[in-house]
């Protein structure tokens, strides 16, 4: 059952397809879409359940659409990377179910627009799961459009006040960044005449051309490094992860970024194996970016009122972990990194959702507004807690295994001083949770309102607290991801034919 | 140098094309402005990917009885046309979230629209 070739493309394409037909099926009945859209969501995860158990038994293979073979065809590569195909199916799923309740009380977005809003999450998620199975280079940008163009979307729906602008900033970034990455893939093409790639990697190992390649190798850099939003191009993120409805935040937050991983992972594997270039210099500028986003992050979180722009800072110093663990390029941070990319999905989704509760009940979204609302959302605020936990990596949560091996990694690569980096970045971060569980739980309301409102409804309580209790779980199960993604980390970081 | 350089002068002005567009980009104030440099720098890759199929003297690739090789590579042009169709939407949801930015805060000049937040 599981070996059906044909499940990858069931789980790409069942999305999209979902997605343009959202409006057809919604004409009479807008109340339709919600549930048309999970429909397709689910069609979706199940084959993306297929397609992770088959690699966990085979390990990776290759869906050559249409038998072209390569290089001559597209061809869609599922390997240990690709199993985060599960994670966008999860959160993309919850993220559904949520909003449908959720919608209704983002009172400045007509209530004709709801179908186009399931349209363009399905777009979204369905541009995701493309780019995380492809193994073509043109394949990567057009899905990378794909995702990017339905995100400006999502970011500007709400019609809140500076909604436009924050969707505009991200658009304009992000149009750049896009140019940037095709514009290396063309270079690419030119030296290598191939877009698969595998292929790719192999004619790079026996070209002479390290110019133009460390060219592309820079423009690809910094293209995803936009799209992830590390440190210094991160500005686009804040208005836009806080602007846009709770439940696009989450899949803003966990998973949009986390593309921009994928994609430098990608392209890592391409120049590792192709050993054309020391990439030495290269790996270090990662680390220090990754350790100025994890200090920056979380130094300017701890000045927000906002709820909602808190966690997006906290996004950054996130990606900064994931980015380090990468950089140090050893197999411990490596793993750490990359299973960071899973479990920080898990833990900002929660926190999303649990704030989007928050917003949706009270009608507020400063800590200031929010204080003493713990007495009468009890469930929402655990969810929170817990999320908060695990975000700052305390141990039997999901944050902190994945922490504790990139720390590793540090003190392995000889880098002590990152490792300390690390746990002073997660000192921070423990500053800024504690305040916001502070707020909720122990000071006097400032607004006497909150303390005769109820507990959020059921389809928004279920994804929070499901997902909460995955952050518990993915602490005490954590090794089955670690020994999961061993094998890849390994692959990635050993050349060809070495 | 300067002969390498006149040899791929298409190249180059791509080059000088997409810096140009990214100045544009950076330094104008209006909305409309900073986006029609992302259209420079969009046609600076498209001709860039353009330029690189071609092969002097080629041939349209079309099988035939008179087909004579070489032929121009034909792949750089099937994606400069998907890269097309994506710069047509980019632009189009573009222009959009401008005129709602106008009809919000009444002006598209970048400096004023930062004053108002």
């Amino acid at each position: 059952m599981y070996d059906w070739p044909h499940w990858i493309i069931v789980a790409v394409f069942s999305p999209l397809l979902g997605a343009v037909l959202t409006p057809v099926v919604s004409l009479r009945d807008r109340r339709v879409a919600p549930w048309w859209a999970l429909g397709a969501m689910t069609v979706s995860s199940f084959a993306a359940s297929m397609l992770v158990i088959r690699v966990a038994k085979e390990g990776p293979f290759s869906y050559l659409p249409g038998g072209w073979e390569r290089p001559y065809g597209i061809e869609l590569r599922f390997d240990e990377f690709s199993a985060s195909v599960a994670i966008i199916c999860l959160i993309g799923w919850l993220a559904l179910l949520y909003s449908w309740r959720y919608t209704e009380c983002m009172h400045d977005m007509p209530k004709a627009r709801i179908p186009y809003y399931y349209t363009l999450v399905l777009l979204n998620l369905g541009g995701m799961m493309g780019l995380v199975v492809t193994g073509d280079l043109f394949n990567v940008f057009v899905f990378l459009e794909i995702l990017s163009l339905s995100g400006y979307a999502l970011v500007a729906i709400s019609g809140e006040h500076i909604a436009e602008m924050a969707a505009f900033k991200y658009l304009l970034m992000g149009a750049i960044s896009s140019l940037l990455v095709l514009f290396a893939i063309a270079i690419l093409f030119s030296i290598t005449g191939s877009l698969n790639m595998a292929d790719v990697t192999v004619i790079l190992s026996k070209t002479t051309y390290t110019t133009p390649a460390a060219l592309a190798l820079a423009m690809l850099a910094i293209g995803f490094m936009v799209k992830a939003a590390l440190f210094p191009v991160h500005i686009w993120l804040p208005d836009a992860h806080s602007i846009a409805p709770s439940p696009v935040s989450a899949i803003l937050s966990g998973l949009v970024v986390k593309v921009g991983i994928i994609g430098m992972v990608r392209v890592y594997s391409i120049y590792n194996g192709a050993n054309l270039l020391d990439l030495h210099v290269f790996n270090q500028v990662l680390v220090w970016l990754g350790a100025l986003s994890i200090v920056m992050g979380a130094f300017f979180a701890i000045f927000q009122d906002d709820i909602k722009l808190m966690l997006a800072y906290s996004t950054i110093s996130n990606i900064g972990y994931i980015v380090m663990g990468l950089g140090l390029s050893t197999n411990f941070s490596v793993i750490g990194g990359t299973v960071h990319v899973f479990n920080h999905a898990l833990i900002k989704a929660t926190l999303f959702f649990a704030a989007g509760a928050l917003i949706y009940r009270t009608g507020f979204r400063t800590l200031t507004d929010l204080r003493g609302v713990g007495r009468v959302m009890p469930l929402t605020c655990i969810a929170i807690s817990i999320g908060a936990i695990s975000i700052v990596g305390i141990p039997p949560t999901a944050g902190f295994l994945c922490k504790w091996y990139i720390a590793l990694g540090a003190f392995e690569a000889g880098q002590p001083f990152f490792g300390f980096a690390l746990i002073f970045g997660a000192l921070f971060i423990f500053i800024y949770y504690i305040r916001m569980v502070n707020a909720f739980y122990f000071q006097e309301p400032t607004r006497p309102e909150i303390l005769e409102l109820s507990e959020a409804p059921a389809s928004m309580l279920f994804p929070t607290l499901l997902l909460a209790a995955l952050c518990l779980v993915m602490g005490i199960l954590g090794r089955i991801p670690l020994t999961f993604i061993e094998p890849a980390a390994a692959r990635l970081l050993t050349p060809l034919g070495g | 140098m300067f002969a390498a350089l006149w040899h791929n002068i298409d190249y180059a002005a791509a080059v000088v094309l997409f810096c140009i567009g990214l100045y544009v980009v950076i330094a104008k104030d209006n909305l409309i402005k900073k986006f029609l440099g992302l259209n420079i720098m969009e046609t600076a890759v498209f001709s860039f990917i353009v330029a690189l199929g071609v092969v002097e003297g080629g041939d349209a690739p079309i099988m035939g009885p008179d087909a004579r090789p070489p032929f121009t590579n034909p792949v750089p042009q099937a994606l400069v046309l998907t890269g097309i169709v994506v710069a047509v939407s980019t632009t189009a949801l573009a222009l959009a979230l401008i005129i709602r930015i106008y009809r919000q805060c009444g002006t598209i000049e970048a400096d004023e629209l930062r004053e108002m937040e």
